[in-house]
């Protein structure tokens, strides 16, 4: 492991400063929460900072708050205190559910949310160093490699599937981002927030230099929402999703008036199917309707060489979380 | 007293009787030292740099940098260091033997030149502390010739495959012969042609890792010219032997202490490069060293299980006998053949017209070596699987066609000294409700969900042997058994406290035992092919009795008097053979939609003899179920086959199982005596992994109707066979 310095923040606009600085005075920072998956990185040296910024010294942002009738989670909210919060578990069950799965109780304890939402790929090739895209390089070795895990939507030229499962809930939940850098903050949602390779193949999202996610705002829900997270996984603890479903519907008896149906592990980003959306908004979800959702919900879907598995899979993921929360 | 058929044991007073580990305490406690814990004054810390390529020679080493580092002590290399790591890989793969070692071509040393895999080490670094250590690797350059690389043992044997050593990739063999390893019993051919049916099929297992708890590490320490080495083994005894041999220096000027170890799986055996590398970086430096395994540096750097290719051809007459068995075998032996690459498992068949012929072959993948019965359970998936199909395909029920053709003498010739064997099956299949399980349509259920029954056995080599214990008695009463052994999570240590307490027939309380130091324990015979208990627990056993008969000689030692037995035994078996028996029945549950194998009953059937403690012999079934679970369905050492990098090394990546995967693991034990062995003990530890992974896959067989033919069966696979 490279050596570096620690610098506890005050507040996020320190934080952010004090990265600016480092980087100006042409050192790598990286800002820390509870540490679980840099420190992996720093150890590999796939990241190799001469400054952590410790955003844990930070106050008031490790909670869930009401803001108006939706709520504000802070950034550094540990994953285990999110997916125990009464609010979080009654009104954004979908939120609740993709932390608890997320790797393992020790993880749960320290990682943050923030930290999962913005967690570097887990790519084999990039966490083994390789230089690809992710690393500064300009190959993705998945694409005629071993990609039993990749992407079967919006590869290109990178095509790692997004890790976090929080992300996939929060899009699902129309969540808004609270952006801090030096030069101010800004909100941006979910769905602007996570960017594909073509976009920019070495980052999943929009985070600028120096700028850090610090908060997420999920609006009220609407009366007769339910949700739910279903994430398929090759063991049962300490592991990404090869494939996850968030699924949000806002039921009006037996008709669905509106949903949102975002996946996850299948693409670069979470992977939102607006047309099953459409496809299932006033109407009642049956048998049929489920299967269609689901075929719908492939189109479009370009599997590598080693994950055609994944359209099954997929389909199946969707058809049965749609039936299991519709009858909820 | 012996005899052949059946007795149960008779029941004893501390044996048999559920018993905690005596040091239970210290280890949940934290008080326990394990090798890493140990710090001596002075202390150095190495490190390792391995080789990123899968295949090249080393043009040159410059180190030249790294020694100029402040704090860096030493930098060893195949430049200055030429010490030749006799158990990681001769000819024949043949361990412990130094004639061996003397003739063969295949030399591996501590640092080679070429590399032949990537994690080899290139050069070893000591420094005043870890950072230290591992900077000054970034400041070693090397500069390679990347090699061409071949990875699966096939594509190996092929014309115009890059040699990996001068004379071809083919393993030489004890004489320094390219050959397979070939064994014949009748004709096959002939076999074949007198079958009314024959089948032919293809079955591969994948590199499974011992993946346990405890990463390598290791300490040494010179004091004048004796070298101390603190080292988890699993045969402190063959490891002294091994250092010292291949450091050239006598075996009593090396001491290996190995106090308390996180677990081995065959990962532990013999001596280590790792261990050698140290003692030369402490011989180098003058100051204790201390080296330390990330756990990526364990996966790739020291051995898993060899991953083999089988071509299995079988006879048999319409009623279901066997006629013939053919096996044309590769076993990827890695680099270097630290083991023999054998495929074990046909000769549970009870069979006139046996072949198999296995090639141990190099390739640039990481190392193969021990791993918990180390043949078999690649061997006994191939087989088990086959057969399994060849009575599906006879419209027989698989476990009469196991009645019908099981073993019932060793290779057909020679007695076992009992045979339990058919109990073993039919009391697991009348306790697992096999006939209300299984379906005689594999893949009937409707789904998506469909579930079915599998099953597999075993016959597993028990035999006698050396060792040697010393018992001492003071003027307080206590007793402290000396014995070479480790323990590497059987319960070794209680055992044998046991044993002592069983035969001096005093409380176990009053029982010591000092274990894990050369220096003080006699040898015994380490904690490898499950026979710690048989051959050092004999050893205490007449060691008591000795004890026994100097204080009815003598009587009870006074003041500060001690009496002391002791005993070096080696027993043997008069013409047969002794072998552990078992079935092991699974059902497993298809997601047919999800690709998702749960497993929802799974029940082992175990004759290991007498069962000195029930606590620990029941905790060694369910690890070897499991671990037969996690190489069935999950584990997979993946390699890019354009650059020979290894991809999912580590406990992430390699996706092995956690507590929230293991299923309950139902045993019955089946204590029969023989007369054999310590109060009738065989063994256990290995035999519970060999039947599992057959067995799971048979009930794959069974509820989807899809054959999974290569390891590890995962949701692609299953999703891919239904598509």
């Amino acid at each position: 492991m490279k050596t570096f310095a620690n610098s506890n923040a005050r507040d996020f606009q320190h934080a952010v400063s004090v990265a600016q600085q480092a980087r100006q005075d042409g050192h790598a920072a990286s800002f820390v929460g509870g540490g679980s998956d840099l420190l992996a990185l720093v150890k590999e040296r796939i990241l190799t900072p001469d400054v952590l910024v410790n955003l844990k010294t930070i106050k008031g942002l490790d909670q869930v708050r009401a803001a108006g009738n939706g709520v504000n989670i802070g950034g550094l909210i540990t994953l285990d205190t999110l997916s125990r919060n009464d609010v979080v578990r009654r009104q954004y069950t979908v939120l609740a559910e993709a932390a608890e799965t997320v790797a393992t109780p020790q993880i749960r304890n320290v990682g943050t949310l923030a930290g999962n939402v913005c967690q570097r790929p887990w790519c084999w090739y990039f966490r083994n160093g390789f230089p690809c895209y992710k690393n500064g390089g300009n190959t993705c070795f998945s694409f005629a490699g071993e990609n039993q895990f990749h992407a079967i939507f919006g590869g290109g030229p990178s095509y790692i599937v997004h890790p976090s499962d929080t992300a996939v809930a929060l899009l699902a939940l129309d969540a808004k981002f609270r952006l801090v850098s030096p030069s101010g903050e800004r909100t941006l949602s979910a769905s602007e927030f996570f960017a594909l390779p073509q976009q920019n193949p070495a980052r999943e999202n929009v985070l600028a230099n120096d700028e850090a996610l610090a908060e997420v705002t999920i609006p009220a829900p609407r009366a007769g929402t339910r949700s739910t997270y279903h994430k398929i996984m090759d063991r049962e603890a300490w592991t990404h999703a090869v494939v996850s479903a968030a699924i949000v519907l806002e039921m009006d008896k037996q008709v669905c008036r509106s949903a949102r149906v975002v996946l996850g592990g299948v693409a670069p980003i979470p992977w939102r199917l607006p047309k099953v959306e459409q496809m299932l908004a006033g109407q009642r979800i049956d048998e049929t309707l489920a299967a269609t959702a689901a075929e719908a919900a492939l189109e479009g879907a370009k599997p590598l060489a080693k994950n055609a598995y994944k359209i099954p899979l997929t389909k199946g993921v969707v058809r049965r979380t749609l039936l299991d929360l519709a009858k909820a | 007293m012996r005899q052949d058929k059946n007795t149960s044991v008779t029941p004893l007073k501390t044996l048999g009787h559920p018993t905690p580990r005596i040091d239970a305490l210290e280890r949940v406690t934290g008080k326990a030292t394990y090798t890493n814990d140990v710090q001596l004054p002075g202390m150095l810390y190495a490190r390792i740099l391995r080789s990123p390529h899968a295949h090249a020679r080393i043009r040159r080493i410059d180190a030249s940098k790294a020694l100029a580092l402040s704090g860096v002590k030493t930098v060893l290399t195949h430049e200055n260091c030429q010490v030749v790591f006799g158990a990681g890989g001769i000819a024949g793969g043949q361990q412990y033997n130094d004639d061996i070692k003397k003739i063969t071509k295949q030399r591996r040393y501590v640092f080679n030149n070429p590399v032949r895999f990537v994690g080899e080490p290139v050069a070893a670094v000591a420094a005043v502390n870890r950072h230290v250590a591992e900077e000054a690797l970034r400041l070693i350059q090397v500069d390679y010739e990347v090699l061409n690389f071949v990875l699966e043992p096939e594509d190996a044997l092929k014309q115009g495959a890059v040699a990996i050593w001068p004379e071809g990739n083919l393993s030489l063999d004890t004489r320094n012969e390219a050959k397979p390893m070939t064994t014949r019993r009748g004709d096959v051919q002939e076999g074949l042609q007198a079958s009314d049916l024959v089948f032919e099929d293809r079955y591969s297992t994948a590199f499974v890792h011992n993946a346990q708890m405890e990463p390598r590490s290791c300490l040494a320490h010179w004091e004048g010219d004796k070298l101390t080495l603190y080292t988890p083994s699993q045969g402190i005894s063959n490891c002294r032997q091994d250092t010292a041999r291949d450091l050239g220096i006598p075996q009593e000027k090396v001491q290996i202490i190995c106090q308390y170890m996180g677990g081995g799986f065959g990962n532990k055996n013999q001596n280590q490069d790792a261990d050698l590398i140290t003692a030369m970086l402490a011989k180098e430096t003058g100051a204790p060293v201390k080296l330390e395994y990330t756990r990526k540096d364990d996966f790739i750097g020291v051995h898993g299980r060899w991953p083999t290719v089988q071509y299995y051809k079988v006879g048999v007459t319409r009623e279901g006998l066997l006629k013939a068995i053919q096996l044309r075998g590769y076993s990827g032996m890695g680099g270097y053949r630290k083991n023999t690459g054998a495929i074990g498992g046909i000769d549970i068949y009870q069979c006139p017209h046996i072949e198999s012929v296995i090639y141990p072959v190099y390739t640039n993948k990481t190392v193969s070596g021990n791993f918990r019965g180390p043949e078999y359970p690649q061997g006994f998936y191939g087989i088990e699987s086959m057969m399994d199909d060849v009575a599906y395909k006879l419209k027989m029920d698989p476990v009469d066609f196991i009645l019908k053709n099981m073993t019932r003498k060793s290779r057909d010739e020679v007695p076992y000294t009992n045979y339990s064997l058919e109990e073993c099956i039919r009391r697991g299949a009348e306790a697992f409700e096999w006939k209300k399980r299984w379906r005689p349509q594999p893949g009937s259920d409707r789904g998506p969900v469909k579930r079915g029954a599998g099953v597999s056995f075993m016959a597993f080599r028990s035999a006698l042997g050396r060792s040697n214990a010393v018992i001492r008695l003071d003027s307080k009463g206590k007793y402290t058994v000396f014995v070479g052994v480790t323990d590497i999570g059987a319960g070794a240590k209680t055992t044998m406290a046991m044993i002592a307490a069983e035969t001096l027939a005093v409380p176990l309380s009053r029982v010591e035992v000092v274990w894990g130091d050369t220096d003080r324990c006699p040898y015994s015979v380490g904690e490898s092919g499950s026979r710690t208990t048989i051959q050092t627990g004999y050893a205490v056993i007449q060691a008591a009795e000795a004890l026994k008969r100097q204080i009815s000689e003598k009587g009870l030692p006074a003041g500060e008097n001690v009496l002391v037995g002791s005993a070096s035994p080696n027993p043997t078996l008069e013409g047969k053979v002794r072998a552990a028996f078992g079935a092991h029945f699974v059902e497993a549950e298809v997601d047919t939609e999800l690709g998702h194998v749960r497993i929802t009953k799974y029940l082992a059937v175990h004759d290991s003899g007498r069962i000195m403690n029930p606590l620990a012999a029941r905790s060694q079934i369910k690890g070897g179920a499991i671990m037969g679970i996690g190489m069935a369905l999950h584990e997979d050492l993946i390699y890019d086959r354009r650059n020979g990098q290894p991809l999912t090394a580590g406990f992430y990546g390699d996706r092995i199982m956690t507590h929230r995967d293991a299923p309950e693991i139902e045993v019955i034990f089946i204590e029969s005596d023989d007369g054999y062995g310590p109060y009738g003990a065989k063994s256990i530890g290995e035999s519970s992994k060999v039947p599992a992974v057959a067995a799971v896959a048979n009930a794959i067989f069974n509820a989807i109707g899809r054959r999974m033919k290569d390891l590890p069966i995962t949701r692609d696979k299953i999703l891919g066979a239904l598509a």
